[in-house]
Formats: C-alpha cells, structure tokens, sequence
C-alpha cells in the first residue's frame, strides 16, 4: 500500500485528506507543521508527500527545499497544496522541484488522480519500463 | 546648346574657314605665278596669317575674358548662395582690374550680413532664454503635448508626444493636426474652444488606440490651442479585462454558494428520503466543484488587476542597469548585463533600491565582485535573474533578507515588500552547469516590443512658433512663396537604373523643410527589402549588399509609412524624375498616389545658371560649397539632405530673377525642359 504523507496547518483539511486518501487505498501520515514534516520523511520515508506552502516555522518551499537537497529524496513525488494561488507562486514550487502545484479549493476527484498518476510514474515498475 | 558651346563651335568654324580660304588662296597663286624664293613663303605665310589671326584672338579671347568671365559668374553665384563659403575665385584676365571693387563688395556683403545676424543673435537673446526653459520644461514634461495654431498645424511637440506617435511619421512642425488625429470630433472642438482658456476633453479613438485629449486655447495668442493627450487604451482594456468577467463571476458565485447553503440547511433539518439525500449531496458536490473553479478564476483576476492598478511603468531593461552602475561602481561591484533587452512593468525607484541592496548582500554571501544580470521573457513574465560563479543560496537566506529594511530609517519598506509590490517573490537556483547560479526576481512583463527611442539631443527642434505667421493652408499652393512652402526632400537608392526593367528601391531618405528652415529632427531613413539581389555595380554606388537590406521590410509596407511622412508637402528631389519613378511605381502596386508638385534642384539650377556646366549634385554641392557631414553622400538620407541644403541655396537667387511662388518655380522648370527637348 503506497504511504502519502499530508502536511498542512489546518487541521480540517488535513483531516479531510486524511480520510480522502484512506478511501483512494493510501497509507496516510500527517503533520501539521514543516519540522514534524521533515522529521516524519526521514524517519518512515513516504512515496508521496502533499505539502501545503503556508507552514508555521519553516516554509512548504523550505521543506521541499531541504528534501530535494537530499539525494535520497530527489525523486520523491511532492505535491505543492496552496490558498494563494498566485502565479508566482506556482513557478517558485515548480522550480524549486515540486512535482505539481494544487491551489485550494480543490476538486478531490483531481487530487486523487494526479496522486494516483504521480505514485504510477515513480513506481519502480514504471520506472523500469 | 549652352550659349559658351555656340560661341566655341562659332569660333572654330571662323578658323576653319579662314584656314581653308588662306590654302585655297595660296594654292591659287602658286598654280598663277609659280613663285619661288622667299616670293613663295610670303605668299604662303600672308595666306595663312588670317586663320592664325583669328585662332590667336579667339584664344586670347578664351583665356582673358570668357574664362575670367564664367569664373565670375560661379563667384557671383556663390555669393548669393552661400554667402559664408571660406573660398573665392581672384579675378582674372581684363577682369583683373575689378579685383578692389569685387574685394569691396564682398566685404560689404559678408560685413552687412554679419551685423545682421548679430543683431538678430542679440535681438533674440532674452526670447533664446526664455525659450531655452521652456524647452528644458517641456523636455521633462511626462505629458504628450501639442500646439496648434489656428489654422490646426502644429507648432510645438515635446519629446513625450514623439514617443506617444513614435510610429506615426504624420507628427512633424508645421503638419496638420488632422494628419495625426483625423477625427471630425476634434476639429469640431477645436475650432469652438471657448475663449477664456477652460478645457474641453474628447476620446479619441486613432489607430486601435484611444487618446484622452485634454483642449484648451491658449490666452492672448492668436487662436492656439494646446493639447494634452494621454493613451488610455491599457486603462480601458485593463477595465474591459476585470470588470466583464467579474460581473458574470460574482452572480455564479453567489447562485452556487445558494445552493450549498439550502441544500445543508435541508439536510441539517432532517426528515429528508434518503433518496433526496442522495440526490442533494451530489447536488452538493457538483455545486462546490463549481465554486472551486469559479474561486480560481477570481483569484487570478485579482491577481491581474493588481498588476494593472500597481504604480508599475515600463521599463526597458537596459536603462534599468544603466541607472544601476554608478552607484555600483562606489561599491566596486561589476555588473555585466547579457542577452536581449527587455521590457518590463516595475516601480522603478524602489527596484532599484533592492537591486543595490541584494547586490551588496550577494557580495557578502558570496564573496563575488562580479555579476552578471540576465532579462528572460516568460509566461507574462520578465525574469530578472542575477547571476555569479558558485552555489545558489537556501530559501532560508532569501525569508531573512525579505525582512530586511531597504534603508536604516523606521519607515523603509522592507526587501519583502518591494517584492509585493511587483506581485513577486524571489528565488535562486543553480544553473545546468552548476557552475554559475542565479537569484531570480519574476516581473510583470510589459506589453510593448520595440527599444525605447534613442535619447534626444539637448536642444531638439519641437517647435517653431513662427508656423503660425505663415499664410493659411490653401489649395491654391502654387500662389505660395518658395520660402513658406513645406517642402519634403527626398532621394532613394536602387539596385540600378532601369526602373521600368525590375530595377527597386533598396532605401529611401527625406528631410523636411518649413519657412524656409531645414529640421534636422524630422527626417525619414529606412531601408527597404527590394525582393531581389543588390548588383555589385550598384553597390560600388550606395555601398548597401543584400545583407544590409535583407530584414527591411518591403516597399509595400515602407511606402504608406514615406506617404503619410510627406503629408501636404511639396516634394523636391534632384533629378526628381527617377526618383519620383520608382515611388510611383512602387506606389501603383499598392495604390498611393503622389499627385502634389515637385521641384527639381537639377532643373532649377540649369534654369538660373544655364552657361555654367555641372549640375550634377557632386558639382553643385562644390560649386556653393555646402558642407555636409563625412559618409553621408549617397545614402538616402545624406543625399536628401544636400539636396535641401542646395534647394535653400538656390531660394534667394530663384528671388532675385523674381521667381518667388511654387507657380513661378514650376514654369522655370518647364521652360528647362522645353529647352532641352
């Protein structure tokens, strides 16, 4: 079962997701702040990670930062969740190394198939072909 | 024939004839009385003696008088036309003798013309001053201005007008106002402006743009009237862009938020059949997914009328960096610009600030003196990146520099909200090689595409008040005085002579002249694809090769732009005939038309000085000694500009035979060419 772990400070939408993912078939973890986050990668690495930007403490784009400044995490799959929704924003994540940039409001349906069509493409199986 | 030729021809034949009556003579009383001795030589030598006679006396003629005589004429002719040529033609032959009274009078005349001007110069002084401020005001001045006088031509322009018709060749001293705005409306409004100075403002709309034009009469002047336009179509398309859609977004908005709120409260209610459940839940559902995109939409129509309403100017990039480097030099930073300007939407004081800032904290970090700064376009974007030798810095570094105040005062803004303001963050990031890295500033991209227009010099010629003195614009033209015509001077180059075999134009180069006066600012250079190969022989003329011509565009798109630049004007070429030719030729394809008079400097010249040979614009030009600047001759532009130069030598001179209208000129002309034929 693939492991997706949410980051976000709000506590509804994380429990939202949570349960979103749990029915999509994923092992779910959650953190609400972008320490915890790191810690809980490095510790029980996820195949997935939904980072929202606006974090207490440190940044979602210092943490994606920080994971794609480890090499074991480069290819991690990281899924940027943001309320802004500015341009700029989108082209930050994307060049700091995000995977895909999701603005809220969301359509669940959209956020389980890009999940399902990220956690595809960086299966080893995939990869293989 | 030249009346020198008719005389030279005559005096050959006398010689002739005299030679051969002198043979026939001799031989006549050789066969009659056989003489011998030296009878025989006084014979043949008295036979002879007549032609020699009159050979000598015509040579003596040539060489005492007729030369001396035409050497005077050109003398006299470079007098009147310019009066400041440095050299002059000592008198010769029998003329020796008028050398102190020649002397004498162009002393006079040099004296007489000098103390005029130097009465003009000290008369003018205070008005020079006074002209001098307006100038450095209306230089300055942000605002597109015009004057009309009340006749609707324009006698002043700022350079903040020129850049607002930098594409519209109809913007000149002395043109029409319809020329450039042609809408009745204004006209209309013009000529009933009311009289104590209040404004009336009118839209126009001109060449898919639309103008604010602000319309006032000058007080205590003779009818002008100043106009103050600004280009408001970015304001109107920036309103179109927010205010249409968010009129249909803010209803949809509320009709789903509605819906959600009913379909809850139904719920919430209970008692519902859990098919009515069923059914609002996905009504629900369909309704939220509906919300979130219309959300989304709002979200980046705010985003675009904050970049609309910001304090944000274009800015062209280069200027950017050239405001940048004194400052960067006291701080011993080297910042290299590369790749292609651009332009981009910025509050350019404070970016400035923040570029000065980053710069020296950059040198901190990294320990680099030497930057380079690279403008990229993207998606509505211009990326202003700087760039050093080493590793990018962490997202960490860039949040504390955010907070950082642009200044050491309590009210400076902080490095983060000079970002705001342009709607930006920042980011760095190694480059492929990793070798360099680079911090980058996203910037609204601007909408305008072609380089800012070269820097004017200090005292551009914007306005000429004198226009407004001028007789008022008839149909009659050939009525007017040469001298208060408008008068456009032009030539081309081409790939060669035969014009009606395929020959083209390659460049064409006019210059304006009004009361009189040559503007050195309005001028029309541009080079033209011809759609076809340039001949190395023509080349060895113009110096242009298919290189130099091979981005131009064509003459179908470069003729309207030459027609609209000649206007009312009268043109003037020399030998006008080709160069009419192939603009008429040209003009034929694409349905321009050039119907107004034209004055020719060759015909012109052979009518006043019909004994002198030359008149080919190399000889004319020595002849009156016009200067001109080095390089310049046969290109377009130069050549057009000699010509005027020779056009405004030959005014006073065409004056002083009592040709004074265009009517007049254009017989003068007429008469050379019945001449000739």
């Amino acid at each position: 079962m693939a492991k997706v772990l949410v980051v976000d400070d709000e506590p509804n939408i994380v429990l939202s997701l949570e349960f979103l993912m749990q029915q999509a078939g994923f092992d779910v973890t959650t953190a609400l702040d972008g320490e915890s986050a790191l810690a809980l990668v490095n510790e029980n690495p996820p195949d997935l990670v939904l980072l929202d930007i606006s974090l207490p403490g440190i940044s979602g784009f210092e943490v994606l930062e920080q994971l794609r400044n480890q090499p074991s995490f480069k290819r991690l799959p990281i899924v940027m969740l943001t309320a802004h929704g500015r341009e700029v924003e989108r082209e930050k994540g994307l060049a700091l190394g995000a995977d895909d940039y999701i603005t809220k409001p969301f359509s669940t349906r959209q956020l389980v198939e890009k999940v399902q069509t990220l956690l595809n493409e960086s299966s080893p199986n995939s990869q293989e072909n | 024939m030249p009346a020198r030729h008719k005389l030279l021809s005559l005096w050959l034949l006398l010689s002739g004839i005299t030679l051969f009556a002198g043979l026939f003579c001799a031989a006549w009383l050789e066969s009659q009385i056989q003489p011998t001795g030296n009878l025989r030589i006084v014979i043949w030598g008295a036979s002879l003696a007549s032609a020699l006679l009159v050979f000598l006396l015509g040579l003596i003629l040539e060489v005492r008088l007729m030369r001396p005589l035409r050497h005077l004429q050109v003398q006299v002719a470079r007098m009147a036309a310019n009066p400041d040529a440095k050299d002059d033609y000592p008198a010769e032959g029998w003329l020796e003798i008028l050398q102190p009274d020649l002397n004498l009078l162009r002393q006079g005349w040099r004296q007489d013309r000098g103390l005029l001007t130097d009465a003009r110069i000290q008369g003018a002084k205070d008005a020079a001053r006074i002209r001098q401020e307006l100038e450095a005001l209306l230089q300055v001045l942000k605002l597109p201005l015009l004057l009309c006088d009340h006749h609707q031509r324009l006698l002043l322009f700022n350079p903040a007008a020129e850049e607002l018709f930098a594409d519209n060749p109809a913007l000149g001293l002395g043109r029409r106002l319809q020329e450039l705005l042609p809408a009745p409306s204004l006209i209309d409004a013009l000529q009933n402006l009311p009289k104590d100075g209040s404004a009336r403002q009118l839209l126009l709309p001109h060449q898919n743009r639309w103008y604010l034009c602000d319309l006032r009469r000058v007080v205590a002047s003779q009818g002008e009237a100043l106009l103050i336009l600004e280009d408001t179509t970015e304001r109107q398309q920036s309103d179109i862009r927010w205010r249409k859609p968010l009129s249909t977004l803010l209803p949809a908005l509320r009709g789903h938020a509605a819906n959600l709120a009913t379909a809850g409260e139904l719920l919430s209610n209970g008692g519902t059949t859990a098919e009515l459940n069923q059914r609002l839940q996905l009504a629900m559902q369909e309704d939220s997914q509906a919300l979130s995109g219309l959300i989304n939409e709002l979200a980046k129509l705010l985003e675009t009328l904050h970049l609309d309403q910001g304090q944000l100017t274009d800015t062209w990039s280069n200027d950017l960096w050239q405001a940048l480097t004194p400052s960067l030099n006291q701080l011993e930073i080297n910042l290299t610009p590369i790749g292609i300007p651009l332009w981009l939407k910025a509050d350019t004081p404070s970016l400035l600030s923040l570029l000065q800032r980053l710069l020296l904290l950059l040198t901190e970090v990294t320990g680099e003196k030497a930057f380079e700064a690279e403008i990229q376009l993207g998606n509505n974007r211009a990326y202003l990146d700087l760039i050093w030798h080493g590793k990018p810095l962490h997202l960490k570094l860039l949040k504390e520099w955010s907070e950082l105040p642009l200044a050491n005062e309590e009210i400076s803004p902080r490095l983060g909200d000079i970002l705001r303001r342009h709607s930006s963050d920042w980011w760095s990031l190694a480059d492929a090689n990793k070798a360099f890295a680079r911090l980058r500033i996203p910037l609204p991209a601007a909408t305008r595409v072609y380089p800012p227009l070269p820097t004017l010099e200090a005292r551009p010629e914007f306005h000429d008040f004198s226009i407004a003195d001028l007789p008022p614009p008839t149909n009659e033209l050939g009525q007017l005085a040469l001298n208060q015509l408008e008068l456009v001077v032009f030539d081309t180059e081409t790939t060669g002579l035969e014009l009606r075999k395929g020959d083209k134009v390659i460049s064409i180069g006019a210059c304006r002249i009004i009361n009189g006066r040559l503007l050195s600012q309005e001028v029309f250079d541009q080079k033209v694809n011809p759609g076809r190969s340039i001949p190395p022989a023509s080349t060895k003329i113009h110096g242009l090769v298919d290189a130099d011509v091979d981005k131009s565009p064509p003459m179908s798109v470069v003729l309207p732009h030459f027609r609209k630049f000649v206007g009312n004007g009268v043109l003037v070429a020399h030998n006008a005939a080709f160069d009419l030719l192939a603009v008429t030729l040209e003009g034929a394809e694409t349905g321009i038309e050039f119907t107004m008079p034209v004055l020719d400097t060759l015909l012109l010249s052979r009518g006043l000085d019909k004994n002198l040979e030359g008149h080919g614009l190399d000889a004319l030009a020595k002849r009156f000694q016009l200067t001109f600047p080095p390089n310049t001759r046969h290109t377009a532009l130069g050549d057009a500009q000699v010509t005027a130069e020779l056009l405004l030598a030959l005014l006073p001179r065409l004056e002083a035979r009592g040709i004074y209208t265009l009517q007049d000129a254009l017989a003068l002309q007429n008469t050379v060419l019945n001449s000739n034929h």
